[in-house]
C-alpha cells in the first residue's frame, strides 16, 4: 500500500503501533569557520560590491536554494554551496581561476557550459570574477553548521523480539499425540490446546492437489498429473505428497513461481516509471536470473550476497561474472526521476529507493523512515540511514538511459563478459551509416552555433531549439551505435552497479535536504541489529561486500525471520507476521513466534536452501487441513490466527491468466527470449511503447509478460499484480465489476474459451464426457450431478440463441461449447483455492 | 449437440434471482442494521435512521496533502512572524513561512480565502471551512487510509462502503460507491468485513485518464474497458450469465459462509447492468458547450479535473450514492511550493467552482454533500525555502451542500497554524458528521462480524453539529 510522495516522503506499513520509547533531538551549533574569520575588510568590501551583486542578478534566478531553483544542482547563494558545486562537480578552485569550471563559464569557453547563458558577462565583471577567485574565493555567506544528534536509545531498542536472535524453544505439549507429522505442526497444535480449538480435518484429494500445483508452480495439474495423484493418495497421501513435492520443486515451472514473489519483493519492471518513463530494455536479465536462482536452489544468502555484491564477489570464471552483474541489477531497476533538475537529489533519491529496498526485502525495516529525522517508530537514528547512504554513494548504479527532453539523468550500462545479445546485428555498411549520420548531425550543429550570434529576438529563439533537438538526437544515434561492436554485431548489456574507485562517507542531509548538509558519518549498518559478526568497513571498501556479509550472517536476527515468513505466507496466505515487508514496532508480532524461530533456524541449518524450507511446510500435516468453516471457531478467531483451517485464498494474477492458457491448450511453457520491452531499445513510455504495441496477445507464462510501470498487462492489472513501484511482500485481493467485466466480455477470455472449446470437443466422444474432461481442465474434479444438470440447461438454452443468430447447427455447437467453456472460467471457483 | 447429451440427464430450469443476499443470514446473530441490509437486498435503497440533509456525497480528494495556511487558513500572525524561527517539535530550526499567496474575505459570510483559488472564491458562502482538523499520523499511506476507513493500523471499511451500506443506492444499474482515479491502496475504496458489493469500484485509471502519465494534461475521454461483449449477444450473454451463476450457486450450497462467492456473483449481476447505464453516464460529451466551460474543460490546465467533476456530477444525478474523485497532482509540496501549488490550483479551483455552481443550478447542492481534502495539512514553517513539511496537527478541510451551512467557518488552528485548539475536529468526528449528515448515526451504522459490532468511527467521534444548516 505504499505511496511515493516526493523525494523526502517516509513509508511505514503501520499495522499495529506500540508506544514508542525514542526521543528525538536536533542539535544545531552555529559555527564561524576559520576561513570565514580570515576574509579581510578589502575582501569584504570587493566581495560585498564586485561579486555577491553580480551573482544575485545574473545567477540566483537559476541557482539558488533560497529562490528554490538549483539547476545543474549548483547553488550559488551560500558560501557552503558554491564550495559544494554542482552535478558536474567543484565550480570554484581557490586561487586558481583558470582551473574553476564557474571562469569557464562565465567566459564562454566551453560550449556546455555557458553562463549566463542569456548574454555574456561584461569584459570588467569577468575580470572581477578572476581577481576574487584568485584572491582565494573570500566569502562571507556564512552558513549555520548543523550537527545532528540523536537520541535513540539503541540498548533500549534492542529489546524489541525482532532485534534479538531466534531463539530454539521447543514446542509444549499437545492434545493429539497423533495429529504432529513434524515440529511444525506441534508449534501450530500447541498453540491450537491453548486456545481450546482443535485443527481442522485434512482436505481430500480434490482439494490438495490444487493447492499443492498452484502453489508449487503456479499451474493446476493436467488430467493425467490429477489422476496419478489420487491413485497415490489412495494408497498413501504422505507419499503422494512427498512425491509430488519433489517433482514439481525439481520443475521450471517452480521458479516462475516462486520467482515472481522474489520479484514482487525486488520491485522488478522494465521501465522508470514517474514523470519521464522510460524503458529499461535490458532490465529481463535480471528476471530471469531471479527465475533460474530459484531453480537451481542457490542457498538465500549467495541469493542476497550476488544482488547486493555481486560485482565485489570472488569468481572463477566469466559464467560467474556474468551472473553476478546481472544480479545487481537488483539495485538498479528501481523507479527513477529523470527529470530532476539536480542531480544530487537524484543521486540520493537512488540511494534511497536502494536502502529502502534492501531493508524492506531483507530485513522487513523501513529504514527509508530515518531519511529526515531519526525513524519515528524504530531504534533506527537518521545517522544509520546515512551510514548506509554512503555505502550507495560509494556505488555508481549503471540504468541506461539517454539524454532527452525530459530526460535530464542519464546513465550507461554494464557490459557483459559473455557473449549474449538481445536482437541481430547489423552489417558494417549499415553501421558505418548511423556513424556517418552522427557526424552529419553534430557538424550541423557546429554551424548553427557559428551562425547562431547573427541572430537575434525569435530567429535566435528557434535557432536555440533547433540546436537542443539536434543535441537529443546525437545522444540516441551515440547510444546506438555504442550498442553495435565494429563488427555490426550486436554488444551484451545488463542493468547493474559497480564501485567508486574511492569511496566516501556520507553527510548526514538535515530533514533529508540535499543542500543542508551536516556532519559525516563512516559507513556502516543499522546499529540496533550490530552483532558479533558485524564486520568492519575497510577505508578502501565500498561497504556493499561487507553489507550482504552482515546480512547473510547467521547472527543476524531478521534476515532468516524474514525470509520464513515470506515462504510460510505463500503457502498460506498469511505470514507469521502479516506484514512481512515490517518487523519493525509499526508491524504486527508473530502469531507463532517460537514457530517463526523454528523455521528461521532450520533455513540457516539447511545451508539457507528455499526448496528444503518449502518442502518441510509442504509436508507438513498443517498444511493439509480443510479450510471447512466452523461457526464457533469462526467466532472466536475469525481471521484464523491460530491456523485452525486452511485459509481460502484467491489465485494471484498470474495464475489465473496461465491456468485459462493451460486449460485452453495454448499456454507456452518454453521462456521467451528477453522481453517484448527489449525491442523498443531506449524509449518513451506513451509513445512509442504504448497498450497497443505491448499488451498483446502473448501465450507464454505471465512471468514474462512486459512489465512496464504505469502501462501494466490489463489480465495482471485488473487482479491485483503488485504495483513495481516499492517492495511488495503482499498482494491485495479485490472483488470488483471490472474484473467481472473482463471476465464476460474481453477478447483474451473469448479467445481461451474457443481454443478450449476446441480440445474439449475433440477430447470427449460425448457431451457429457466432455463436460468432463472441461471441469477437470478447469476445477481439476468431477462435475456433481447438480452441475450437469446446470450444464444441460445452458446447453439447451444457448444452442437455440447460437441458431437463430444464423449459424449452422455446427457453428452452433461450437459456440455453445466456447460460452460453456468461458462459463467454468467465469465462476468463482475458478479463481478461489479451498 | 449429441443427443445423449440432452437424453440421459433430465433438463432443469435454472435458478433465477441472484441476488438476494442469501448467506448472510448464515452465521452469528445479526445487527438490526444486517438485518435490514440483507432483508432488502445488499444495494437496495434503504431509509436512514433520522431524515438526511444530504443524499449523497461527492469527496473531492487532494492528494499528499494541500497546505492549509496558502488556502483556508488565514494566518495574519504568520505573516508577521516570517523569517522567525519555528518553536515546534522535531523540527526545530525550521522559520516560519508566510503564504507566498494573499488572502481576501470573500461573500456575505466574509470567509478568508488565498489568492489561489479566485473561482472557488465566489462560492464562499456555499463553503464550510473546517479549520480544526487533526489526525493521527504525519505520513501519507496511514493518514490516506485513515482518511478513508478511521484506522491507519487495521483493515477496515472505507467511508463509502459504509455509506452505502447504511443506505444502499438509487440506480442498482451502477456501483453505488465510485472512485474515480483513485491513488494508493485498494483498502482506500475497500469493503474488509462488509460485503464485497460494498466496495468502491474505480474507473478511468487505467484507461483514459493517466494510463500513459499522470498530472494535467487533456485525456480523449473516459472509456470503460471490456463494457461490451467482444463475441456474445445480449441474450447470449445473459444465458452464459445465468450458467455462470448456477456454478457460484453449486458452491455456496457446498460451502457454509463464503463471502468470496457472493461477492462474485454479486458482481457479475452488477457488471451485467453496467453495461448499459455506464457508457451513457460517462460520455460527457452530451453535455452543452456552456457546461464543459463551466467546469474549465476544455481550457488547459483545468481540463481533465473539469472532466472529472462534471463526471462526477452525472454520477451523482444518476442516484450513486458516494462518489470520490483524486486529483492527479500531487499536493506534496516539500519543494517548489510557490510554482507547483499555484499550478495545482489552476488545476481545479475552475472546475471545484463548476461542479458547485452546476450543482446549484440543478438544485442539487442543497442534498449533495461536497468535500474537499487532503489527508493532513502543511507546517507553518518552511522546508528549503520554498516548501513545507507534513502537518497532522492542525488542518482544513471544506464542506459544502448537503445540509452544511455556507459561509461558515468552523474551529481554529494556533496564531501560526500549526496545532488545531478550537473545536478541534478529529478524523473521527469528521465521519461522524458526515454519516449524520446523511442521516445516519455513527453509533448504530454498525456490523457484526466476529461476534463484535464494529463501527466506522470506532469508540470515537462526536458530531460537529455548530455546522449543520
Amino acid at each position: 500500500m505504499a505511496e511515493t510522495f516526493g523525494a523526502v516522503s517516509c513509508y511505514i506499513v503501520g499495522m499495529h503501533r506500540v508506544p514508542t520509547f525514542i526521543t528525538i533531538a536536533l542539535v544545531l551549533a552555529l559555527q564561524l569557520s576559520a576561513l570565514a574569520r580570515d576574509i579581510t575588510s578589502e575582501q569584504l568590501a570587493f566581495f560585498e560590491s564586485k561579486i555577491r551583486p553580480i551573482l544575485a542578478d545574473a545567477c540566483y534566478e537559476c541557482h539558488s536554494n533560497e529562490g528554490g531553483r538549483v539547476k545543474g544542482g549548483l547553488a550559488l547563494d551560500s558560501r557552503d554551496a558554491m564550495l559544494l558545486g554542482g552535478d558536474s562537480g567543484e565550480v570554484i578552485v581557490p586561487g586558481d581561476a583558470e582551473d574553476s569550471l564557474l571562469w569557464v563559464a562565465i567566459n564562454y569557453e566551453d560550449a556546455d557550459y555557458e553562463m549566463p547563458p542569456k548574454q555574456k558577462l561584461p569584459d570588467h565583471v569577468i575580470a572581477d570574477f578572476k581577481k576574487w577567485i584568485e584572491m582565494g574565493a573570500p566569502d562571507p555567506r556564512e552558513s549555520e553548521k548543523i550537527h545532528i544528534k540523536t537520541e535513540i536509545d539503541i540498548e533500549e531498542g534492542k529489546k524489541f523480539w525482532s532485534f534479538q536472535k531466534p531463539k530454539k524453544v521447543a514446542p509444549g505439549a499437545v492434545s493429539q499425540a497423533s495429529w504432529p507429522k513434524g515440529e511444525i505442526d506441534r508449534y501450530i497444535l500447541s498453540s491450537l490446546d491453548r486456545e481450546a480449538m482443535a485443527p481442522n480435518a485434512d482436505a481430500g484429494p480434490d482439494i490438495m492437489v490444487r493447492r499443492l500445483f498452484f502453489d508449487l508452480i503456479g499451474l493446476p495439474p493436467t488430467p493425467d498429473q490429477a489422476r496419478q495423484f489420487h491413485q497415490q493418495w489412495a494408497e498413501s497421501p504422505d507419499a503422494a505428497m512427498a512425491y509430488w513435492v519433489d517433482q514439481l520443486l525439481a520443475s521450471e515451472q517452480y521458479g516462475e513461481r516462486w520467482g515472481r514473489y522474489w520479484l514482487d519483493v525486488a520491485r522488478y519492471a522494465e521501465s522508470t516509471g514517474k514523470e519521464t518513463n522510460v524503458t529499461y530494455p535490458h532490465a529481463w536479465r535480471y528476471r530471469d536470473y531471479v527465475i533460474d536462482s530459484f531453480n537451481e536452489d542457490k542457498p538465500y544468502d549467495r541469493f542476497l550476497s550476488e544482488q547486493i555484491a555481486g560485482d565485489l564477489l570472488p569468481i572463477k570464471s566469466d559464467e560467474d561474472w556474468q551472473e553476478n552483474l546481472i544480479a545487481t541489477g537488483f539495485l538498479a531497476i528501481g523507479s527513477k526521476g529523470l527529470n530532476q533538475d539536480n542531480g544530487r537529489q537524484f543521486q540520493m533519491d537512488v540511494i534511497d529507493d536502494q536502502i529502502d529496498t534492501v531493508s524492506q526485502s531483507v530485513l522487513g525495516l523501513t529504514v527509508s523512515c530515518a531519511r529526515c529525522h531519526d525513524h519515528k517508530f524504530d531504534p533506527i537514528p537518521t545517522t544509520d540511514y546515512y551510514a548506509l547512504a554512503g555505502i550507495f554513494l560509494s556505488t555508481e548504479t549503471f540504468f541506461g538511459t539517454v539524454t532527452a527532453a525530459q530526460n535530464k539523468r542519464p546513465s550507461d550500462l554494464l557490459e557483459l563478459p559473455l557473449n549474449d545479445p538481445f536482437g541481430d546485428g547489423i552489417s558494417v555498411s549499415e553501421l558505418t551509416a548511423k556513424k556517418d549520420k552522427l557526424a552529419e548531425t553534430v557538424q550541423e550543429i557546429r554551424e548553427l552555433r557559428l551562425d547562431r550570434d547573427s541572430f537575434q529576438g525569435n530567429e535566435g529563439a528557434r535557432l536555440a531549439q533547433r540546436v537542443l533537438r539536434l543535441r537529443s538526437q546525437v545522444k540516441l544515434i551515440e547510444a546506438d551505435i555504442n550498442s553495435y561492436n565494429d563488427d555490426g554485431s550486436r554488444r551484451s548489456f545488463a542493468m547493474g552497479v559497480q564501485e567508486l574507485d574511492s569511496p566516501v562517507d556520507a553527510a548526514v542531509l538535515f530533514r533529508g535536504e540535499v543542500d543542508k548538509p551536516a556532519q559525516t558519518v563512516p559507513r556502516g549498518f543499522v546499529q540496533v541489529l550490530h552483532h558479533e559478526e558485524t564486520p568492519e568497513i575497510a577505508s578502501s571498501a565500498n561497504g556493499r561486500r561487507e553489507l550482504a556479509q552482515w546480512l547473510t550472517s547467521e547472527e543476524n536476527p531478521l534476515t532468516a525471520r524474514v525470509m520464513a515468513n515470506r515462504i510460510w505466507l505463500h503457502l498460506f496466505g498469511e505470514g507469521l507476521v502479516r506484514t512481512p515487508d515490517n518487523f519493525g514496532t509499526t508491524g504486527e508480532l508473530p502469531s507463532h513466534p517460537e514457530l517463526l524461530d523454528h523455521l528461521a533456524l532450520r533455513l540457516i541449518e539447511h545451508d539457507w536452501s528455499i526448496k528444503s524450507m518449502i518442502r518441510e511446510v509442504m509436508l507438513s500435516r498443517t498444511y493439509r487441513m480443510s479450510s471447512d468453516y466452523d461457526a464457533d471457531y469462526f467466532e472466536k478467531d475469525p481471521e484464523n490466527r491460530y491456523l485452525w483451517r486452511a485459509n481460502q485464498r484467491r489465485l494471484d494474477a498470474e495464475s489465473i491468466r496461465d491456468t485459462m492458457l493451460a486449460a485452453s491448450g495454448q499456454l507456452d511453457l518454453e521462456r521467451p527470449r528477453g522481453s517484448k520491452v527489449a525491442e523498443f531499445g531506449n524509449a518513451r513510455v506513451g509513445i512509442r511503447v504504448n497498450e497497443s504495441s505491448i499488451d498483446l496477445p502473448f501465450e507464454y507464462r505471465s512471468v514474462y509478460l512486459p512489465i512496464v510501470r504505469d502501462n501494466l498487462p490489463e489480465s495482471l492489472a485488473l487482479f491485483d499484480f503488485a504495483e513495481p513501484d516499492v517492495v511488495r511482500g503482499t498482494r491485495e485481493s479485490t472483488n470488483v465489476p471490472a474484473q467481472a467485466l473482463y471476465l464476460m466480455n474481453s477478447k483474451f477470455l473469448a479467445d481461451q474459451s474457443k481454443a478450449m472449446a476446441w480440445r474439449v470437443i475433440n477430447g470427449g466422444k460425448t457431451n457429457e464426457q466432455r463436460t468432463r474432461l472441461a471441469f477437470q481442465l478447469t476445477y481439476g474434479r468431477k462435475p456433481t450431478q447438480a452441475e450437469l444438470q446446470s450444464t444441460i440447461t445452458f446447453f439447451k438454452t444457448f444452442h437455440p440463441l447460437a441458431m437463430a443468430e444464423g449459424q449452422s447447427h455446427r457453428e452452433a455447437m461450437f459456440t455453445t461449447v466456447s460460452a460453456f467453456c468461458q462459463g467454468l472460467f467465469s465462476a468463482a471457483e475458478f479463481r478461489f483455492l479451498y | 449437440m449429441n443427443a445423449d447429451f440432452f437424453s440421459t440427464i433430465s433438463r432443469r430450469s435454472a435458478l433465477k434471482g441472484v441476488s438476494s443476499g442469501f448467506g448472510y443470514l448464515a452465521f452469528a446473530a445479526l445487527a438490526d442494521e444486517q438485518a435490514r441490509a440483507a432483508a432488502a437486498g445488499p444495494l437496495a435503497p434503504k431509509a436512514p435512521h433520522f431524515p438526511a440533509s444530504a443524499k449523497r456525497v461527492i469527496f473531492l480528494s487532494m492528494r499528499g496533502a494541500a497546505s492549509h495556511v496558502d488556502t483556508f487558513d488565514y494566518k495574519p500572525q504568520l505573516a508577521k512572524d516570517d523569517g522567525k524561527a519555528g518553536k515546534y517539535g522535531s523540527t526545530r530550526g525550521a522559520m516560519l513561512m508566510k503564504s507566498p499567496w494573499e488572502f481576501r474575505q470573500h461573500g456575505q459570510g466574509g470567509l478568508w480565502i488565498s489568492d489561489l483559488f479566485p473561482e472557488l472564491a465566489k462560492h464562499a458562502d456555499d463553503l464550510c471551512l473546517l479549520r480544526s482538523m487533526h489526525t493521527d499520523q504525519p505520513n501519507h499511506p496511514q493518514a490516506t487510509l485513515q482518511m478513508h476507513t478511521g484506522s491507519f493500523q487495521f483493515v477496515r471499511p472505507s467511508l463509502g462502503a459504509w455509506s452505502l451500506y447504511g443506505l444502499g443506492t438509487d440506480n442498482a444499474s451502477l456501483p453505488g460507491f465510485l472512485t474515480i482515479n483513485p491513488f494508493g491502496s485498494a483498502q482506500n475504496y475497500g469493503s474488509s468485513f462488509l460485503p464485497a458489493i460494498y466496495q468502491g469500484s474505480k474507473i478511468a485509471s487505467r484507461s483514459a485518464l493517466g494510463r500513459f502519465g499522470r498530472g494535467g494534461g487533456s485525456d480523449q475521454g473516459m472509456k470503460v474497458p471490456n463494457i461490451q461483449s467482444s463475441h456474445l449477444s445480449r441474450d447470449q450473454q445473459r444465458a452464459y450469465l445465468d450458467y455462470v451463476q448456477s456454478l457460484n450457486r453449486h458452491s455456496l450450497e457446498q460451502k457454509v459462509h463464503q463471502p468470496g462467492i457472493e461477492g462474485v456473483i454479486e458482481s457479475y449481476e452488477l457488471a451485467f447492468r453496467m453495461q448499459d447505464e455506464l457508457p451513457k453516464q460517462i460520455d460527457i460529451e452530451g453535455e452543452s458547450e456552456a457546461t464543459q466551460a463551466l467546469y474549465g474543460i476544455g481550457d488547459g490546465p483545468s481540463d481533465n479535473f473539469g472532466k472529472q467533476c462534471l463526471l462526477a456530477r452525472r454520477l451523482a444525478e444518476a442516484g450513486v450514492r458516494f462518489i470520490e474523485i483524486t486529483h492527479s497532482s500531487s499536493w506534496d509540496h516539500h519543494r517548489n511550493l510557490r510554482n507547483d501549488m499555484e499550478r495545482n490550483a489552476s488545476e481545479v479551483d475552475k472546475p471545484i467552482a463548476g461542479l458547485l455552481a452546476d450543482l446549484k443550478q440543478r438544485d442539487m447542492l442543497k442534498d449533495t454533500l461536497v468535500i474537499w481534502a487532503g489527508e493532513f495539512g502543511r507546517t507553518p514553517h518552511g522546508q528549503g525555502g520554498d516548501g513545507r513539511d507534513h502537518n497532522n496537527k492542525g488542518y482544513t478541510t471544506w464542506m459544502a451542500g448537503g445540509g452544511v451551512k455556507g459561509g461558515f467557518s468552523y474551529g481554529a488552528t494556533d496564531e501560526h497554524g500549526y496545532e488545531a485548539v478550537e473545536n478541534k475536529m478529529h478524523i473521527h468526528d469528521w465521519h461522524a458528521t458526515i454519516l449524520h449528515l446523511m442521516g445516519l448515526d455513527h453509533e448504530k451504522l454498525t456490523y457484526n462480524y466476529a461476534g463484535r459490532d464494529f463501527r466506522l468511527t470506532d469508540v470515537h467521534g462526536s458530531v460537529a453539529r455548530e455546522i449543520i444548516a
